[in-house]
């Protein structure tokens, strides 16, 4: 199954804030996806793993990553927050 | 009234992992979710406390005889064990009257915004625990929930302030608009800054240094499970262990690390609904309005000398923790101590010689703090089973968030028994908190009249 992560300090509050969240509105437009909190700290071994197509940072990212990228700020003050789901559901799809 | 507390008593018998879910599902049903829902939301939180004590009696039994062994081998009285910032969210949300701070802060949230007190809405509901734990630490000196209340209440008008008073600094460093950072750490650095007051007077310290590889190179030794390795070794080593036991620690070590983040997240997983029920409440009540949204910290965590001054810390808090007098704790799951570099970061604005400094001078406090908090903490733990404790074992944290103010204004009743060090710290704590906040105001007009210089 495709896997999009959300990364934050230690992968416990504002990561699963934000991939609870995005779950919830997925489940509401009945897409498909495993959206997982993971720990900023080791995020670059993370996105070895094959399945995942995305990236959903929380921070202004400081370099390039193998993945799509998508703003996770947005799903935390509900602004431009439908414009990144559909940009993730079109990478899930 | 008798049977209602007879009736309350009973629930609080059954320990933290029943009753503080029953709470929950009640919490999540005020705030319309199905009944299903909310029912897999308590579940859930049940096996958040559950787990939590796994991993924490888990890292225990590895980590107690080490204590025991240094004591023998090096006459050093470590024993008090540093469960780490999830450890102490567990031990708070399994206080009973942990799920009132939600109406609170929200209550006091919008009488300020209706007011015109600030102009920030703070969304970080997970970070009610703070609140919760300065309440309890309040409590058990005082038995009085009013007091508990009230310096709670404090601590929730204070994030607010401070959220305003960082919004510009935070955002000229971070380059994200529109939120700004809640979380009561950022107290802290009201008492780093007449330090780096003093520090900015030397010319060599104020020279700017190229990171930008430095973060992938050594990020590695912040991994958890590399980390709770190199700790276990190190643990094993001073405990006089041979090469055997030392891996076989280095492991345990890394399990422990890596097992504490899985386990709980599963309590944000739990609160989600109810935080977001909030959050879209708030939104819809003060929608058209421009406020800052109150975040925790990690939308900062781009900015790469968090993260070296974080990798600094490691060793330097450990070799504070063997030759400090006044600390009894043997740091371990606290020691990713964002604590300490956050403010150290924002006070300095990312300069890295300043930030090194102040993170040396700023280290002991958090050790000191931690050995002072740490039966407070443990009293709970035990009263609501939240985490198994031996009668004489104590847990505490190395990376207590705003120790200062949490000890100063936490333990500042003890001047009614003749103890006044406490109110002292708070008074002081104070003092530097409005010299640090005239500062933040100029740096607010200075960024404002930039950005009007950038559009015009």
């Amino acid at each position: 199954m495709k896997k999009i992560v959300v990364a934050c300090g230690s992968g416990v509050a504002t990561s699963q804030t934000v991939a609870s969240k995005v779950i919830k509105l997925l489940k509401e437009r009945k897409v498909n996806g495993v959206i997982e909190a993971v720990d900023m700290k080791s995020l670059d071994r993370t996105l070895k793993d094959k399945d995942i197509v995305g990236y959903i940072a929380i921070t202004k990212p400081y370099k390039e990553y193998p993945v799509p990228v998508f703003n996770g700020i947005a799903f935390l003050t509900g602004m431009g927050m439908d414009k990144e789901l559909d940009k993730i559901i079109e990478v899930l799809k | 009234m008798e049977l209602l507390s007879t009736i309350f008593q009973y629930f609080l018998d059954l320990g933290a992992a029943v009753f503080v879910p029953i709470i929950m599902i009640i919490a999540g049903l005020c705030v319309k979710m199905k009944l299903k829902d909310a029912i897999s939301a308590g579940i859930t939180l049940g096996v958040a406390f559950v787990g939590m004590n796994l991993v924490v009696g888990f890292m225990k039994d590895a980590i107690t005889p080490v204590a025991t062994g240094m004591l023998n081998s090096t006459g050093l009285q470590l024993d008090i064990v540093d469960g780490g910032w999830t450890t102490m969210a567990t031990i708070s949300w399994s206080w009973p009257y942990a799920f009132a701070i939600f109406p609170l802060q929200i209550g006091i949230n919008v009488l300020m915004l209706i007011f015109n007190k600030t102009k920030t809405f703070n969304a970080d509901l997970w970070n009610v625990w703070g609140k919760i734990f300065i309440a309890v630490i309040v409590i058990s000196l005082t038995n009085n929930i009013w007091i508990a209340l009230a310096i709670a209440s404090l601590q929730i008008i204070l994030e607010l302030r401070s959220g305003d008073l960082h919004q510009k600094t935070i955002q000229s460093m971070t380059g994200i608009p529109g939120v700004t950072c809640t979380h009561r750490t950022l107290f802290f650095g009201c008492i780093l800054y007449p330090f780096d007051c003093l520090l900015k007077k030397i010319p060599a310290l104020n020279k700017p240094i190229n990171i930008e590889t430095l973060r992938d190179k050594i990020g590695i030794f912040a991994e958890n499970h590399v980390l709770g390795f190199i700790l276990g070794c190190i643990f094993g080593v001073i405990a006089g262990y041979d090469v055997g036991g030392i891996l076989n620690l280095g492991i345990k070590c890394a399990c422990a690390l890596m097992l504490f983040p899985m386990v709980s997240k599963l309590f944000m997983q739990s609160l989600a609904p109810i935080s977001d029920a909030v959050s879209e409440f708030m939104q819809k009540k003060f929608a058209g309005r421009e406020l800052y949204v109150g975040l925790d910290w990690p939308f900062m965590g781009g900015i790469n000398e968090l993260w070296i001054a974080i990798i600094f810390i490691i060793p330097m808090i450990f070799i504070d923790a063997l030759i400090l007098p006044g600390n009894n704790m043997l740091p371990f799951a606290g020691i990713i101590n964002f604590s300490l570099a956050i403010p150290a970061l924002l006070v300095t604005r990312g300069n890295l010689p300043r930030m090194f400094i102040l993170c040396l001078i700023g280290a002991p406090v958090f050790l000191w703090v931690g050995t002072a908090i740490a039966p407070y903490m443990s009293e709970l733990a035990r009263a609501t089973g939240a985490i198994e404790l031996g009668v004489n074992e104590l847990i505490s944290n190395s990376c207590i968030n705003a120790p200062v103010f949490t000890y100063g204004f936490g333990q500042m009743f003890k001047a009614l028994t003749g103890d006044f060090v406490p109110l002292i710290v708070a008074g002081g704590w104070t003092a530097c908190w409005v010299f640090y906040s005239r500062y933040l105001k100029k740096e607010t007009a200075r960024l404002e009249a930039e950005e009007k210089a950038e559009t015009e």
